[in-house]
């Protein structure tokens, strides 16, 4: 951390004229620096927890905080004299991670619980200067959310209640659209700091020390008569894995700030910048074996697609997002031959890979965030089609889905579709890039169709299969006659699908592609326009 | 000796129990298949453990979630 309370002063002199000023200037600084003093900094030590300064510490280069706003409070006055500074509940400023500048702030829990704080100018939260400073560098914002936001107190401090939006969202919205915005969790957010950690291009909380809610257990005790703790009101076995509003969760404060940095490594600075290469450390030639019998030949065996990403992408270059949530779908940064792209790859292991309400989401907000930022993306495809059942209708499966496709046409980022085994019905047309080369590619085991031959033959040959002496034997029948058409080796004759490859082929078949694409990524930068109305 | 939770990750039925009371499995061995969306989906053991009990029999529907088998460590 830049500790400038040790100001230049040369040896042996004495600052002209203005010694009692910088000693002020000193006396303050290590008011800020105590946070909420000894005690405070201590009780929260003893709850697992950091505090923001030290955050800031571990998680960007060394001596690289500028901190902005070091003076900020509420000064204690003895007459004239200045005897002690309550430091506002916020740090921020400007670091740099891994070399990159970035905007980070965070709340003081240490002071009244990391509230809001009311001054001339705003220095984190909704429209805070921290906000300013990333939208108007184009550098990265970092959130760390420490802080249950406004409190009813105010009416008594400002003597009129507030209108929702005074301080509003909207820098925090336009953010989104130009530069990464990182909101890690590391305590109890409510209100506003939790309605913040949700406007996020990534979220991160780390275990039994972050909440995150709409309201806390008394005001829902007082709603709706239910007793829940924190933990199960809004802990991360809710939050990150049933709800999906927080993408990520890990089991410590220097995990999470691990995880911000990679992260981070994978984006741009901003909108209009292209995602960062690094030096290709793997052969875009290698053709690993393994490939060639990971998908089985029986089609009701499931397998393991994060194997399979493993050997196609960068080795050790996936960076899972929402591992825990809407495992159906499978979504993560990686590299290929250096260059950054996004994975979205159906998971045959839960419900065969069918896309339900929760799948949709995740690929809704992933897809969204990679062409936004200009990051391929690569589709492994083995979905039969849209989530069924009585379950997945009442969750609007069908409208987040049709989400899903949307997004996915709306699109105008590289994207690469390999089919690995099923490819249906709608879910199947939102893996596919409608806006550019539309280049598909399949292997040997791929299958497709509006829907899968076993769901629909009952149904499309039933007066002939009711009238066969063998009702059953016929079925199976035209069954086998259909799966025989049905082969991709058919469809490639037709130039449906552009090639059929060797499994071991996919990486190097893709880095050429990828490393092609290059140019056109370089001479599409900018802000994304947004149109049309989402279904 | 710590009890160990199965659950099975999707909703559909046993279509069969490949374990038996008292075998030991090890982390990510297939304790029973769940027939789901047309497809075997394996309940897998999370740690290695002795298995105490099942709470399913063959055919049984399943709920994503569920426990459907006991193991200790």
């Amino acid at each position: 951390m830049n500790d400038h309370s040790k100001s230049p002063q040369p040896k042996g002199s004495k600052p002209e004229g203005w010694g009692p000023e910088i000693e002020e200037l000193r006396f303050r600084r290590s008011q800020a620096r105590a946070l909420g003093g000894a005690e405070a900094v201590a009780r929260h030590h003893e709850r697992g927890r950091l505090t923001v300064r030290e955050r800031i510490e571990q998680l960007v280069d060394k001596n690289s905080f500028q901190e902005v706003g070091t003076l900020t409070g509420q000064g204690k006055y003895d007459g004239t004299k200045l005897t002690a500074v309550t430091p506002a509940p916020y740090v921020m400023g400007l670091a740099s991670i891994d070399g990159r500048p970035v905007a980070l702030g965070g709340e003081d829990f240490t002071i009244r619980g990391g509230s809001s704080w009311s001054g001339d100018r705003k220095k984190g939260g909704q429209g805070g200067f921290v906000e300013d400073l990333a939208a108007s560098y184009r550098i990265p914002l970092v959130n760390l959310i420490d802080g249950a936001g406004g409190s009813v107190t105010s009416i008594n401090r400002r003597g009129h209640a507030v209108f929702p939006g005074v301080h509003g969202f909207e820098r925090s919205v336009e953010l989104l659209g130009t530069v990464p915005v990182v909101c890690a969790v590391l305590g109890t957010a409510a209100g506003g700091p939790a309605g913040r950690a949700i406007l996020s291009h990534w979220s991160v909380m780390v275990d039994n020390t972050s909440q995150v809610f709409a309201a806390g257990p008394p005001v829902v005790e007082r709603s709706l008569g239910q007793k829940l703790t924190k933990e199960e009101l809004g802990g991360p076995q809710l939050a990150v894995d049933v709800a999906g509003t927080i993408d990520n969760r890990v089991p410590s404060e220097d995990a999470c700030f691990t995880a911000i940095r990679r992260f981070l490594s994978y984006m741009p600075a901003n909108v209009w910048e292209p995602p960062p290469t690094a030096a290709a450390t793997d052969s875009a030639d290698r053709c690993d074996e393994e490939l060639l019998s990971i998908v089985p030949k029986d089609r009701r065996h499931p397998y393991n697609m994060k194997k399979l990403i493993g050997h196609i992408a960068d080795r050790g270059s996936f960076f899972e997002i929402q591992p825990t949530f809407g495992k159906a779908l499978i979504t993560g940064l990686a590299r290929m031959n250096g260059k950054v792209v996004g994975i979205v790859a159906n998971n045959p292991m839960i419900y065969g890979g069918a896309m339900d309400v929760r799948a949709a989401r995740k690929q809704i907000h992933f897809v969204e965030m990679c062409d936004c930022f200009h990051i391929p993306l690569i589709f492994f495809v083995d979905v039969p089609g849209f989530m069924v059942g009585k379950d997945a209708e009442a969750a609007a499966t069908l409208r987040e889905g049709m989400r899903a496709v949307y997004v996915g046409l709306q699109a105008t980022v590289p994207m690469y579709t390999v089919v690995v085994r099923k490819c249906y019905g709608m879910a199947g047309m939102g893996t596919t890039d409608k806006n550019g080369l539309d280049l598909k590619i399949a292997w040997p085991s791929a299958e497709w169709g509006s829907l899968p031959i076993e769901g629909g033959v009952a149904a499309a040959f039933r007066r002939e299969i009711e009238g066969a002496p063998d009702a059953k034997a016929r079925e199976m029948e035209i069954e086998a006659g259909l799966r025989a058409m049905a082969s991709p080796f058919r469809t490639a004759e037709a130039f449906g699908v552009e090639e059929i490859i060797d499994p071991r082929e996919t990486r190097p078949y893709l880095c050429r592609f990828i490393d092609a694409a290059q140019p056109r990524i370089r001479t599409s930068l900018g802000p994304k326009a947004k149109y049309g109305v989402r279904p | 000796m710590a009890e160990i939770e199965a659950k099975t990750e999707v909703t559909g039925s046993v279509w069969k129990i490949v374990t038996e009371l008292g075998q030991r499995v090890e982390a990510g061995e297939t304790i029973m298949i769940i027939e789901s969306m047309k497809m075997e989906i394996p309940v897998m053991s999370e740690e290695g453990g002795v298995i105490q009990r099942f709470l399913v029999e063959e055919t049984t529907p399943v709920s994503e979630g569920q426990v459907v088998a006991i193991l200790t460590t």
